[in-house]
């Protein structure tokens, strides 16, 4: 029966199409208006967070922060104190760190400028290439978001036996080796105090220009300066430092990890650690939190506007009652007919009530894919403009136009819900007619 | 002698009841109709006839007396099991067919069954019995508006017979037919009567068409005025 009821209210608003179609125009507006903007809403908020975190926010950033006086008058006094290598935070640390909190903590992108220099082909003068030499964790090109290229990453060993290799750039590269295979080659760097160092080639990395900035063409190519890395360790020996640890660094967390959660367990573990420490202790933050403020003024304006949207959809519901209403009385003696060949009041009422809950589903659902349409569409034209008025951040602003799939649910809830708050009153109408009257209708 | 389809004693319908208007129509109409009659009920138009059709119908309700159907007392039913009996005990054939215009021949005689308990698997095929039996099986899948009016009330026929009903109720089945498909209709009726033992109930105004039939109730002005044939 009420699959036969479902069929019947098809046939009835297919047979009069134009009709049907204007009916359903204000839930079309409304629920696509509402599609549309918590589309855009949803856009710019998953937008902002891809970008914040591609930028560095699912990590926490954490350094070595002097003690500052707690009283007024001691400020007078205080000198800020000198880092001693055993105020840093060593490698150790950090693998306590992961060991108490693996679910949260991956890793730390920690890196250490060694200086500028010049590699330079023994073979050929005119062949060289300008590099920064830094000294980085494995974990740095993770958070870098850089691509490896070929060869591979520098690892933990690298670190440990303070091992004498590089990642060069894919740009320098091309041209340094002209096209031949870089990885296992012997560089000799010397930088700009003097020294020489030998390093051997284990990978390359992509260039990002978001990273680094667009290339500078007005420079000769063979001029332009890329970023070399090697292990940390291995520049604080080159260095002649007797510092092994980091001072600033960034402590990379796992997808899952609460942000939030992750900076006050990582404060407390190092609290811990700097509790005997008199003049240092580790200072952590992260950038979720600005964002938790942006997310809650997105969603105020989203709700806000999809509340006003929501209104032509009340409209739209008065439409269908009343072209519900004018239905029923065309069809007052096919209702009688019903009724004479068996059809109970109840039967009646609901076919009435699927059939206003039809039009409004089918307008609910055009709607929802109109509205779908038309997001992506705005998501695009955004992101388009975005993305050409901040070019060299390109690889950074990761668009996301995706519809929301809670608005697209709640949509065809309260599309139906339309349905039989605005044709219970037409189907009971014809429900409570006499079959007598409805069957003698003219 | 087993309890007739149709008992019905001292019928009385008022409209308007208690009103200044207040109009009586029928004053106290007591009929029998057994099991397999062929009756014809004429009158002319206002005498009560139709009045009398929506009773024994179960369209309306009488004002006063007893109607009995198939033994049941159907004024004390609730509107739900009223809805039942009309279709499971009664099929209707009215003057302008009553099909639905939006469904095929084959839908329309199937709407009976969709209102019953019947299950949906053989819907179908006893609704083609139907149609075959009215001669219509070829045209099961033509809309109301792309069949004659003959055709038309032959689907009607099938619809009312779908449910295997106690009686036919036809009323004026050939009012708007040209003779010669009227006949056809009536000739129908007759098969009905005589091979399946059908009751039949035939509301009319002409006395023509009711001199078909095997027993003649005339009716005039609410009241029951002369009998010719059957067991009275």
């Amino acid at each position: 029966m009420f699959f036969e009821n479902i069929k019947e209210a098809i046939t009835s608003i297919f047979s009069n199409k134009m009709r049907s179609l204007l009916t359903m125009l204000g839930i079309i507006i409304g629920i696509s208006s509402v599609i549309i903007i918590t589309t855009i809403g949803g856009s710019i908020q998953s937008t902002l967070t891809a970008t914040l975190n591609s930028m560095g926010g699912n990590t926490v950033s954490t350094y070595v922060e002097a003690r500052y006086p707690e009283n007024e008058e001691d400020w007078e006094t205080w000198v800020y104190p000198t880092l001693e290598a055993d105020d840093y935070v060593t490698q150790e640390m950090i693998d306590g760190l992961i060991e108490a909190y693996p679910d949260e903590v991956k890793g730390v992108a920690a890196s250490s400028y060694l200086g500028s220099g010049q590699v330079k082909d023994v073979a050929d003068s005119d062949n060289y290439a300008n590099v920064n030499l830094n000294g980085v964790t494995p974990e740095m090109l993770e958070y870098m978001k850089l691509e490896l290229y070929a060869g591979r990453n520098l690892t933990d060993a690298d670190n440990v036996g303070q091992k004498k290799v590089c990642l060069i750039a894919d740009t320098m590269a091309e041209r340094y080796f002209n096209g031949e295979n870089p990885i296992g080659e012997k560089l000799s760097v010397t930088t700009s105090d003097g020294n020489i160092f030998d390093l051997v080639v284990v990978g390359v990395y992509e260039y990002n220009q978001a990273l680094f900035g667009k290339v500078d063409t007005s420079i000769p190519e063979k001029d332009r300066v890329t970023e070399m890395m090697i292990p940390i360790q291995t520049s604080f020996k080159l260095q002649g430092t007797e510092q092994t640890g980091y001072e600033y660094f960034n402590i990379l967390l796992t997808p899952l990890a609460d942000v939030e959660q992750a900076t006050l367990d990582i404060t407390a573990y190092f609290e811990e650690v700097y509790a005997d420490n008199e003049d240092f202790h580790i200072y952590a933050y992260n950038m979720q939190s600005d964002m938790g403020m942006i997310n809650t003024v997105i969603n105020v304006i989203t709700l806000a506007v999809s509340g006003i949207a929501a209104i032509s959809l009340i409209v739209g519901g008065v439409g269908v009652m009343n072209i519900m209403l004018v239905s029923i009385t065309e069809r007052t003696r096919e209702i009688g007919v019903r009724m004479a060949l068996g059809a109970k009041r109840k039967t009646i009422r609901q076919q009435f009530v699927i059939e206003a809950i039809m039009l409004c589903l089918i307008g609910g659902t055009i709607g929802i894919l109109l509205g779908i349409g038309i997001g992506a569409l705005l998501g695009q034209v955004a992101g388009f403009v975005i993305q050409n008025m901040y070019s060299e951040y390109a690889n950074y602003i990761i668009m996301e136009v995706h519809p929301s799939g809670m608005a697209i649910t709640l949509s065809l809830f309260f599309s139906m819900l339309t349905g039989v708050f605005f044709g219970y009153y037409p189907a009971n109408k014809a429900a409570k007619m006499e079959v007598i009257d409805a069957l003698r209708y003219e | 002698m087993s309890e007739p389809v149709i008992r019905m004693e001292k019928i009385v319908k008022t409209y308007y009841q208690g009103k200044p208007n207040e109009l009586e129509i029928l004053h106290g109409i007591d009929l029998v109709v057994n099991q397999g009659e062929f009756v014809s009920i004429v009158g002319e138009s206002g005498s009560g006839k139709s009045t009398l059709m929506n009773i024994i119908g179960v369209l309306d309700r009488q004002t006063s007396g007893n109607y009995y159907l198939e033994g049941q007392d159907v004024n004390s039913m609730t509107d739900e099991v009223r809805s039942a009996v009309r279709n499971q005990r009664i099929g209707f054939v009215f003057q302008n067919f009553n099909l639905l215009p939006r469904a095929n021949a084959l839908k329309n005689v199937m709407v009976p069954l969709m209102y019953g308990q019947t299950r949906v698997k053989t819907q179908k095929e006893r609704a083609m019995e139907m149609l075959a039996m009215v001669g219509m099986e070829e045209r099961a899948m033509h809309r109301p508006n792309e069949l004659s009016g003959g055709q038309k009330q032959r689907v009607a026929i099938a619809r009312a017979m779908i449910n295997d009903p106690a009686i036919i109720l036809a009323d004026e089945p050939t009012g708007a037919l040209d003779s010669k498909t009227g006949h056809m209709v009536m000739d129908l009726f007759h098969k009905l009567h005589e091979e399946q033992g059908k009751t039949i109930v035939l509301i009319t105004h002409s006395q023509e068409l009711a001199a078909e039939t095997q027993r003649i109730v005339t009716i005039l002005d609410g009241e029951i005025v002369a009998e010719r044939g059957g067991e009275h």
